[in-house]
């Protein structure tokens, strides 16, 4: 398909320079140096303006927001620790309001945990004691509203904490599974909207395969305030991972905590190219389904397994176009 | 000191009064109250499909500078490089170049987005490719003025040897008739000036545009009916007669086919015009009636050259050519609103030399059944022949 090779090429023009420049030191235990490009990539006659292919609609291959690595404390969760019921897990989270880059050159007047959007993951065993101090450093009151089980005074939508104040959420985690966590102040679509949300996972008691774990938090954001989305993306920025494509290793196990908490629209999804994958859905039980696409409503959330059977680079996006082509669209980049 | 250097001492003043008040400005306006943000909206002055290439023009309406971050086409984000800058200070443009296989004929939203998250939607009703400058454009577009322009006035010249038989009443009856329709170009050019002007950002001061447009002409063209009257040897009040009255109606509409001449070139340019054979003998049958408004006021006079009535004709029509010359390869609205009130002083001004002709030199004056009958038939003529091109 000489469509394809285009494609593919013309993408690896546009990754070229971060690969380049990014020894993705965590991702390539073992692997041979990247700081050549492969030897197919020719980065001399690459017409990234010839046509509006795949590649083509992420750009040039000028540098997202903040560098490649910008967005890994929200791509790699902390990792798993062994089950050890009454452990104390501490997490300081604090609200901000603050302009962020959703795609090259826009700017969002954000409301942050942390100052990302989504805010920072959290990562719980469950049986531990979470502790998650939470201080408002923003302009308008906000709580933060975890899901799962916990006392109805730990749930984040009475305790209005109001700006300049703190609040200590103190509950155990449990039950296992993927979830999320949000603002639950009111008006609650703005406070979406805005960016106050993130993910958080327990972890079961008798731990998962090893495998490399990703967070992924589908996201949209709303520029003009005309309640729609003009930006979608994962974890941010919109065509992040278009930029700069996750690299994973072939047979070994990809592991995903997925999560839609894009507002406004009803629903996003997950569609991944040339594999299939296990989903478990919430991540709450050993159930799961052998797809490439799943459909999240907002709120709703999973565990994505994949063992990529090829090398290569794999397109990942929400089968929504319109999604897709306003910046929810990312690569795997499978090596050996 | 001579009084000009006195005069200047206002001005100093101000610039003082100024320079205080800016190094202080914004905490005095603080005083009453906080100045809301820019709406950061571009206004896309225009969308042209080339082959494999959208082309978006852009200008910023704002007082605040405004930055191009994002184009999306048909709500999807595409790549695009500028011709201009991207960040855009006040009334400033740039042109988005979006390459992108489109589709003929069909519908397209382009957006715009500024630094600030701001969309800028545009629709377009219908893809058709836009003909740059060519020789072959050229002179299709002088084809058409020369047949919406020249011809029809060249006939309606025609007439004349019928007026000139014609009684005295007639030909007061077909000077009317040219005042008639003259007042029905004016109001259509002022129509069309003002309409054009409503999508022109705020900072472009439309309506004063027209306003000066209108005065232009208007007393442009009373200057040169003076010079025209001076030169004919009579006291300068008197009326213009003949083949001078002939004249200055031919500037007139000229003056408002220059406009039309604009507004079907920028439309044929940005494929909103199927300019289909219908609508160019509309526009015939339309204009023909100016060639007789021409000929009206040298019906009663001497003979008039065959190459007087031919430069007549092209003063009349000619312009219709340059107009979509212009309007085909520059398609400016701002200029479309100027040319429009140009027309309309020019059509009011040559109204009024007419009907002081005909108050004067007319059977029964104004008064008279002939005249009132040409004026309310000029109208209506210009009425019954416009269906055929709106």
């Amino acid at each position: 398909m000489p469509k394809r090779s285009v494609t593919r090429r013309q993408l690896l023009a546009a990754a070229a320079p971060a690969v380049a420049a990014v020894p993705f030191a965590k991702l390539a235990v073992g692997e041979t140096s990247h700081a050549a490009p492969p030897p197919h990539v020719h980065l001399a006659g690459m017409d990234m303006s010839s046509g509006p292919t795949h590649a083509a609609m992420i750009g040039d291959a000028v540098p997202a927001p903040g560098g490649p690595n910008d967005l890994d404390a929200l791509l790699h969760p902390p990792s798993a620790l062994p089950h050890k019921p009454g452990r104390v897990r501490e997490y300081e989270l604090t609200a901000s309001d603050r302009q962020i880059e959703v795609a090259n050159g826009v700017f969002f007047s954000a409301w942050t945990y942390n100052g990302t959007v989504p805010g920072p993951v959290i990562r719980a065993t469950e049986g531990d004691l979470l502790r998650v101090t939470f201080g408002n450093g923003g302009s308008h009151p906000h709580t933060i509203h975890f899901h799962g089980i916990h006392p109805s005074n730990m749930d984040g939508v009475f305790e209005i904490v109001e700006p300049g104040s703190r609040l200590v959420y103190e509950f155990p985690a449990r039950p296992y599974g993927m979830h999320l966590y949000h603002c639950h102040s009111t008006p609650l679509k703005k406070h979406i909207a805005k960016g106050l949300y993130g993910a958080f996972i327990i972890d079961p008691p008798e731990p998962r395969p090893p495998a490399q774990e990703l967070v992924m938090v589908l996201n949209g954001f709303d520029t003009d305030g005309d309640g729609e989305n003009n930006f979608y993306g994962v974890n941010g920025p919109a065509f992040y991972y278009a930029r700069y494509p996750i690299r994973v290793r072939r047979s070994h196990t990809v592991r995903i905590y997925l999560a839609n908490l894009t507002e406004f629209d009803p629903i996003n999804s997950f569609h991944l190219h040339g594999d299939f994958f296990r989903y478990y859905p919430t991540g709450s039980s050993d159930h799961f389904e052998y797809t490439d696409t799943v459909m999240l409503c907002q709120g709703q959330r999973g565990i994505v397994e994949i063992d990529f059977a090829n090398t290569g680079h794999f397109m990942f996006h929400a089968h929504q176009t319109e999604f897709t082509e306003l910046g929810w669209m990312g690569f795997f980049e499978v090596v050996d | 000191m001579p009084w000009r250097l006195w005069a200047l001492l206002p001005l100093l003043l101000l610039v003082g009064v100024v320079a205080l008040f800016a190094s202080t400005g914004a905490s005095l306006l603080d005083l009453v109250g906080h100045e809301p943000p820019p709406a950061d909206q571009f206004d896309v002055r225009r969308v042209e499909f080339k082959p494999d290439e959208i082309r978006i023009r852009v200008t910023n309406p704002q007082r605040q500078e405004l930055t191009i971050a994002s184009v999306t086409v048909d709500d999807a984000i595409v790549p695009f490089r500028l011709d201009g800058p991207a960040e855009l200070g006040r009334l400033r443009s740039s042109t988005v170049i979006v390459p992108f296989q489109w589709v003929e004929d069909d519908p397209y939203t382009v957006g715009v987005t500024s630094s600030s998250g701001i969309e800028t939607s545009f629709d377009v009703p219908a893809a058709v490719e836009a003909r740059g400058a060519s020789g072959r454009g050229f002179l299709g577009y002088a084809l058409i003025g020369l047949l919406v322009g020249v011809v029809p006035v060249a006939l309606g010249l025609g007439w004349l040897p019928s007026l000139r038989k014609a009684g005295s009443r007639w030909v007061a009856a077909f000077m009317a008739l040219t005042a008639g329709l003259l007042s029905f170009l004016a109001l259509d050019a002022l129509a069309e000036a003002l309409d054009l002007q409503s999508g022109l950002p705020s900072g472009f001061q439309g309506p004063g545009l027209i306003l000066l447009g209108v005065a232009t002409s208007y007393l442009g063209l009373t200057f040169v009916a003076q010079r025209f009257s001076a030169r004919g040897g009579r006291e300068r009040s008197a009326p213009l007669e003949g083949i001078a009255l002939a004249t200055l109606v031919a500037i007139g509409i000229g003056l408002h086919n220059l406009g039309e001449g604009l507004a079907i070139g920028s439309s044929i340019a940005l494929g909103e015009l199927a300019l289909g054979t219908f609508l160019i003998v509309g526009f015939m049958v339309h204009n023909v009636t100016e060639g007789l408004g021409i000929a009206a006021p040298i019906a009663d006079g001497a003979r008039v050259a065959p190459a007087r009535l031919g430069a007549l004709a092209l003063v009349a029509g000619a312009p219709a050519i340059v107009g979509a010359w212009v309007g085909g390869f520059i398609t400016s609205d701002l200029l479309g609103v100027f040319f429009f009130a140009l027309a309309v002083g020019a059509a009011l001004q040559v109204v009024v030399e007419v009907g002081r002709y005909v108050a004067r030199r007319a059977p029964g004056g104004l008064r008279s059944g002939y005249v009132i009958g040409g004026y309310l038939a000029g109208i209506a003529v210009m009425y019954v022949t416009g269906l055929l091109v709106a």
